[in-house]
């Protein structure tokens, strides 16, 4: 008996063009595991939105749906989750309230499930967790999700929907935004788990690095419709649709080519800096930093969230001052300078992120890419005009009317919207931090080649901040591995994956699958 | 784990901006009739023997006559039109001292900003009534609307304050930052959106306090001086004769009710600060 059963699922808006979901049949079996494959309106939301009792309101749905052990029934807008069916979401962005504990909502969802007072499901969450290879323990839940880290929520939600022995497990992009290395260690619990429980599981992904590392069926849609359908292993290969080996070729992997940048003027110079003030004894948690960074050479500083990566980029920025050290951004010492001082200087500075809550939601695409020329530059209208345009079509966001509003855009045109507001300013400095984090492979694909078109254009000097190493490695040419604030390595990415010595940079070159697929040498692990 | 309630949450917000376009159409028709007060009341401001006296709503009197035979209708729309213009100063006094004083104090340094926000949260713990009488006892009654004004605007302040705090160390403010927008700039960025956001929102709903404020205080003979009657003072100069001819103070509080009810519509039925 299938665990799932579905049948010609349509999905559709009323009055648009083309339905977000045509026609669409899938049979599940116990243990199974199908990954759904495309990017953003490809059909896989709308699928999981259906079989977890979400549809949009006023949608069109037709179709039949049959759960193990349950008779047929009508897809409709009123389709309730089945009972043994788990719900697996995705901590990044987070979905919880921001106002109470994560550990009191997750036993809240378990207690409902199971129909238990809620200490009752906070037990059976802590046994889960202690079950689990890797898991945080139960007491790290316990804040609200501002201050606990995406990894350790993701694992959270991994023990609930365990915690539920389900017959089926929906996963809708549970590792977006998630570093590999926490992405492989969540896949291996969840293929454990799976093996252990035999669950079948639905898979809604957006990288093909996840598909790869789940193995099973892969289902790749596109527009609504199936592509192709059949094992991970042979879609992964050069006999797949066109559509399919493009999302799984993606852009990751080919570094750039070394550039002769030794004689350029430094663009950065940080000299003994120091991010987090010294104990009483004079000791230092983190190492100081000493670097340069010349016009059109790039650094990546690699390492997870915590690491101090991020504080170290906002140091360097003059977003954060420094507790020992000098940081020497185009010729003039930042720790000298006055705020209204700091603010010209970082006019030359471009930021990129993963984030998609960085640009003002309240204003416009117009006003966006403006705004920098604006505040810094007197220039007439028509130049203004010509800058901004250029700008909005180089990253292909022309055809949007100007006036449309930053909360009506797309992650992904959000993310464009950041390069083009980037380009205008001609930076002599561009922090990227994580800036493919929840992208789809297309549109990862489609980021880089802004990112690389950004950088030969305009020709800035790169810092990189990512847990990636393949990320790292197509972005930039050399790299500091950072780990718990300290400098573990340091050298040529080129070089790493074959000289690197150091155990941490080493899992983070296995977790990066697709240096794997290039070929390159793995040392050891599950990798 | 699933997204519980997300789907019903999604038409909220186009309620809220239907009932808001409903309030801020009342108000405009309200607005049409005060400008137009001088042209559709029969009578002019405080005439009176126009007709019998306490004569009811009839053909002739659409609203009745009160006990010294003025007309009703007339006297009420004179009586909206002072109102509104007191409560409209009223109201620029509150968004002048509560709301652009807030959104400044906002980006002070935090230990100075959450002082004076102790200080408006103190301020506003006290009835605006109360405070209101205070200030013009200590002033005259021909200032009773700077003094709702002023009474109103520790609630404006709280409010903006709170939210321009949130938006100054928004993710967005430092990415903003980060890439050398000013702080001035900023500051302008947020007002000119929040004004079309959040500064309407504030203003209708100081507008229905600060005229519940002022109509009281005019009732209890800290208000409005005659010959300029508003609508407390109508009430109140029904209060003798009530009992006989209902239509006295009925008709001027109805006024008052729609006035207030709009403008708390125009808001949104927003309650600004919870506890």
């Amino acid at each position: 008996m299938s665990a799932l059963e579905i049948t010609d699922l349509r999905v559709s808006r009323p009055g648009a063009q083309r339905a977000e979901l045509e026609r669409f049949s899938l049979s599940l079996e116990p243990g199974e595991t199908v990954v759904l494959l495309g990017e953003v309106g490809s059909g896989k939301e709308a699928i999981m939105r259906v079989l977890g009792g979400l549809p949009e309101s006023g949608y069109d749905i037709s179709g039949t749906l049959k759960f193990a052990n349950a008779d047929a029934d009508r897809a409709s807008r009123h389709t309730k989750p089945h009972p043994r069916t788990a719900w697996l979401a995705g901590a990044y962005p987070s979905p919880l309230n921001p106002n109470a504990t994560v550990l009191s909502q997750l036993s809240r969802v378990l207690a409902r499930k199971l129909g238990v007072p809620v200490a009752s499901g906070e037990a059976e969450l802590n046994v889960v967790l202690r079950r689990l290879e890797g898991a945080p323990p139960l007491e790290a839940l316990d804040a609200p999700p501002k201050n606990v880290r995406a990894e350790t929520i993701a694992w959270g939600f991994l023990a609930t929907a365990f915690a539920q022995t389900p017959d089926l497990l929906l996963a809708d992009h549970p590792l977006s935004g998630l570093a590999p290395l926490h992405a492989r260690a969540l896949v291996a619990a969840l293929l454990a788990e799976q093996k252990r429980a035999g669950f079948a599981i639905l898979y809604a992904a957006t990288g093909t690095e996840t598909a790869r590392m789940l193995g099973g069926r892969l289902i790749v849609l596109r527009q609504g419709r199936v592509v192709e359908e059949g094992p991970v292993e042979r879609l992964a290969t050069a006999q797949a649709h066109a559509y399919t080996q493009t999302l799984f070729k993606g852009a990751l992997g080919e570094p750039p080519p070394p550039r002769n940048t030794g004689r350029g003027e430094p663009v950065l110079q940080v000299y003994g800096l120091e991010i987090q003030p010294r104990h009483k004894n004079g000791e230092s948690a983190r190492d100081s930093l000493t670097f340069e960074l010349r016009r059109g050479a790039s650094l990546a500083l690699i390492g997870e969230d915590g690491s101090g990566r991020r504080d170290l980029a906002r140091t360097l920025i003059g977003l954060r001052r420094a507790a020992g050290g000098r940081v020497v951004l185009d010729a003039v010492d930042v720790g000298i300078l006055s705020e209204n001082m700091l603010a010209r200087l970082r006019r030359r500075i471009a930021l990129i992120t993963g984030d998609d809550d960085v640009l003002d939601p309240r204003m416009t695409i117009w006003d966006t890419v403006a705004e920098p020329l604006r505040a810094h530059l007197r220039l007439p209208r028509n130049i203004l005009n010509d800058y901004g345009e250029a700008a909005l079509k180089r990253v292909g966001l022309a055809s949007l009317k100007p006036n449309t509003s930053i909360a009506a855009l797309s992650a992904f045109d959000r993310r464009r919207l950041q390069v083009a507001r980037a380009i205008v300013t001609a930076p002599v400095l561009a922090v990227l931090d994580e800036p493919l984090r929840g992208l789809d492979a297309f549109a990862q694909s489609v980021m880089l080649d802004l990112l690389r078109n950004f950088r030969s254009q305009e020709g800035p000097a790169l810092l990189v901040i990512t847990a990636d190493f393949a990320v790292a490695r197509t972005l930039a040419e050399t790299a500091l591995v950072l780990k718990d604030g300290r400098i573990v390595e340091r050298g040529a990415l080129r070089d790493l994956p074959q000289n690197s010595t150091e155990p941490f940079t080493r899992s983070l070159i296995e977790a990066s699958g697709s240096l794997a697929q290039s070929g390159l040498p793995q040392a050891g692990g599950e990798g | 784990m699933s997204a519980i309630g997300i789907v019903s949450m999604r038409s909220l917000p186009r309620l809220r901006a239907a009932i808001r376009a409903f309030g801020f159409a009342g108000l405009a028709l309200i607005a049409v009739a005060v400008g137009l007060s001088d042209v559709i009341a029969r009578a002019p401001a405080d005439a009176t023997g126009i007709g019998p006296v306490l004569a009811p709503p009839s053909s002739q009197f659409l609203l009745g006559t009160d006990a010294l035979g003025r007309d009703v209708l007339s006297e009420t729309l004179h009586a909206l039109a002072v109102t509104l213009i007191h409560a409209g100063l009223a109201t620029a006094i509150t968004l002048a001292a509560g709301s652009l004083f807030g959104f400044i104090a906002a980006r002070l340094p935090w230990k100075s900003g959450v002082v004076v926000r102790w200080f408006a949260g103190i301020l506003g713990a006290v009835p605006a009534l109360l405070l209101a009488i205070l200030f013009v006892g200590i002033a005259t009654r021909d200032y009773a609307a700077i003094a709702a004004g002023l009474a109103a605007a520790p609630l404006a302040f709280s409010r903006t304050y709170d939210r321009a705090r949130a938006l100054s160390v928004s993710r967005h403010a430092e990415f903003a930052r980060a890439t050398g927008i000013q702080g001035a700039t900023l500051m302008r960025r947020d007002l000119a959106y929040e004004f079309r956001d959040t500064f309407l929102t504030i203003a209708a709903r100081a507008l229905a306090a600060v005229t519940i404020t002022l109509s009281t205080m005019s009732f209890l003979g800290f208000g409005a001086v005659p010959p300029h009657r508003d609508l407390g003072l109508m009430i109140a100069a029904a209060r003798a004769s009530y009992l006989e001819a209902w239509w006295v103070a009925a008709f001027p509080a109805l006024a008052l009710l729609l006035l207030i009810l709009f403008a708390r519509l125009a808001a949104a039925l927003d309650e600004g600060e919870r506890p």
